[in-house]
């Protein structure tokens, strides 16, 4: 079993071959970091990729990372805690007023997929909950989304806050009406439009 | 010209004497204008007084209409719980599809509630006050689009692999409820149905999950409002031309497409549209509502008008307009200076 299947099973969306794929490597003495970077995460990488490249669109991008998460909860048992926690973490939701969640969604699961441990707080998320979290957590960065160009200034709020609480974690932003101008307006650290670059974007923020 | 008279020829591919300034000024004008934001967008005459203030000062060629309807008004009557804040559109905070069983129970329900009611007299009242001379729009949404608001996005998103027949059935229920509310939307005095597709653009869904899924009800519900007597204005986001899907549009009873922008910062170029569609429909265009317009200076934004103004000058069929909703926190000062470049454009 070549771990070429595992991730090609992801690319393909086929759940059940994923998780029997990955079952099988366990079983052949395949080392368990491989079949989770070479593996799962690289299927990732590919995945988005083809979404950036418009080969594939929202629904396979949901259905391969449950194919992903999946093959995972099959590693997960003989993985230590560190390999799921050593890439960084991540605190990722909604803005205060903003119930929309497919994007935060996807990039949740992409960056999840990339290996970070992910604390996913939802929607609907006050100021207070993302400065209290990212220190309980000791995050490296956090995400902000907002579809709503009424919810846009929270976003603000929330980077005025961090910088008053002193808090180091770098904040991401995105969601449909977001730019980039408006995150360097802001005092962002950065901003991505699609799923796949904010994975980019993080793991450039954290290696910096 | 009048706007009615300037909006028509437009969509007609008729010349007209100036450009036709029709931005997405709803939250805005509610925002610059309205006793509230939230009864500005729902109740009848505070409806009528923000948009005829905004007229006024801003001499758009239409008036624009529905953020409400279609963020709280429809998918409330189909049973979603709806949070009407005073400063912000409607939020959904429950969907109310979770089974096929409810699939059942929505095709029962009754779309006239008192808000509908309440945002019908709105349109009542402006069809009077502007006695024919400026054009109502207002903005619908898609059966497949109202499915996402009642099932959840990610839920809809997923169906299309678990549960197609969900999918369908939920929009074949939709359908005969979506068409009986732009109905009544006709006939209260809206000239122009601006259907929004917001979830099935070709960012999010697949062409080919678009004709297996989104073509037909579609087709439907414009064909039957454009046969009513409406004037049907498809609007999506992503690159319709590429992926193909502006063939589907121009497969039903439409007469101009605005195109969106889904990511702000990748806008489909509308000469490559107009190449596409030629004098068959007009074209709205699609100046970033989220760019200088919210967070620039009245220079930029000028520049940047002027710059759309000048690249779609001769072209027949031409609809100055936004890219989508503005947002009602866009400095007023901004979109007086878009407004101003609009109206003294030397578009002959």
């Amino acid at each position: 079993m070549a771990i070429s299947d595992i991730l090609n099973a992801v690319v393909e969306l086929d759940r059940i071959a994923v998780v029997e794929n990955v079952k099988t490597a366990i079983i052949d003495g395949v080392p368990f970091d491989d079949i989770l970077n070479k593996g799962l995460i690289a299927s990732m990488d590919v995945v988005g990729e083809r979404f950036s490249n418009g080969d594939i669109f929202v629904p396979e991008m949901l259905q391969a990372a449950k194919a992903m998460q999946a093959g995972l909860e099959v590693l997960k048992p003989h993985l230590t805690c560190d390999v799921l926690t050593q890439k960084g973490t991540v605190i990722i939701g909604t803005v205060k007023g903003d119930l929309h969640d497919i994007g935060k969604n996807l990039v949740s699961m992409m960056v999840e997929g990339a290996g970070f441990n992910v604390v996913d707080l939802g929607v609907d998320v006050d100021i207070e909950k993302f400065v209290s979290l990212t220190q309980t957590h000791n995050a490296d960065v956090v995400c902000l989304s907002a579809l709503l160009t009424t919810t846009m200034p929270t976003m603000a709020k929330i980077v005025e806050a961090f910088k008053e609480s002193g808090l180091k974690a770098k904040i991401i932003i995105g969601g449909a009406p977001v730019t980039d101008a408006y995150a360097r307006q802001i005092g962002a650290d950065g901003f991505s439009d699609n799923a796949p670059g904010a994975v980019e974007l993080i793991r450039r923020l954290i290696a910096a | 010209m009048n706007a009615k008279e300037r909006m028509e020829a437009a969509i007609n591919m008729k010349p007209v004497d100036k450009v036709p300034n029709a931005p997405f000024a709803e939250a805005p004008v509610c925002h610059y204008f309205g006793s509230t934001f939230k009864d500005s967008l729902l109740e009848g005459p505070e409806m009528l007084a923000a948009h005829m203030k905004s007229l006024e000062e801003f001499k758009f060629d239409w008036v624009m209409l529905g953020m409400g309807l279609i963020g709280g008004i429809i998918p409330e009557a189909l049973d979603c719980q709806v949070k009407y804040p005073e400063d912000v559109f409607p939020i959904i905070e429950k969907t109310s599809v979770f089974s096929m069983a409810d699939v059942a129970h929505i095709a029962k329900n009754n779309m006239f509630t008192q808000r509908m009611e309440n945002f019908l007299d709105g349109v009542r009242l402006l069809k009077q006050e502007l006695k024919g001379e400026v054009p109502i729009a207002c903005e619908y949404i898609s059966p497949f689009t109202i499915a996402t608001r009642l099932r959840g996005t990610n839920e809809i998103m997923n169906d299309i692999y678990e549960s197609p027949e969900l999918v369908h059935g939920l929009q074949e229920a939709i359908v005969p409820l979506d068409i009986a509310v732009g109905k009544a939307l006709i006939e209260a005095g809206v000239d122009y149905i601006f259907y929004g597709a917001d979830m099935e653009c070709p960012v999010l869904l697949s062409p080919k999950h678009y004709k297996a899924f989104v073509h037909e009800p579609t087709s439907l519900v414009c064909n039957e409002l454009s046969r009513l007597g409406s004037k049907v204005l498809p609007h999506m986001c992503g690159d319709i031309v590429k992926t193909g899907i502006v063939d589907y549009l121009l497969e039903m009873d439409i007469h101009g497409i605005m195109p969106g922008n889904l990511t702000q910062e990748k806008v489909l170029d509308i000469r490559v549209l107009k190449e596409k569609v030629g004098d068959r429909i007009c074209i709205f265009d699609n100046i970033n509502p989220n760019g200088p317009l919210l967070i620039g200076k009245p220079e930029a934004v000028a520049k940047e008008t002027l710059a759309h103004l000048n690249r779609a000058k001769g072209m027949s069929g031409y609809i100055f307009s936004t890219a989508g909703t503005s947002s009602p926190y866009t400095p007023k000062e901004n979109y007086l200076a878009m407004d101003k470049e609009v109206i003294n454009f030397q578009w002959n």
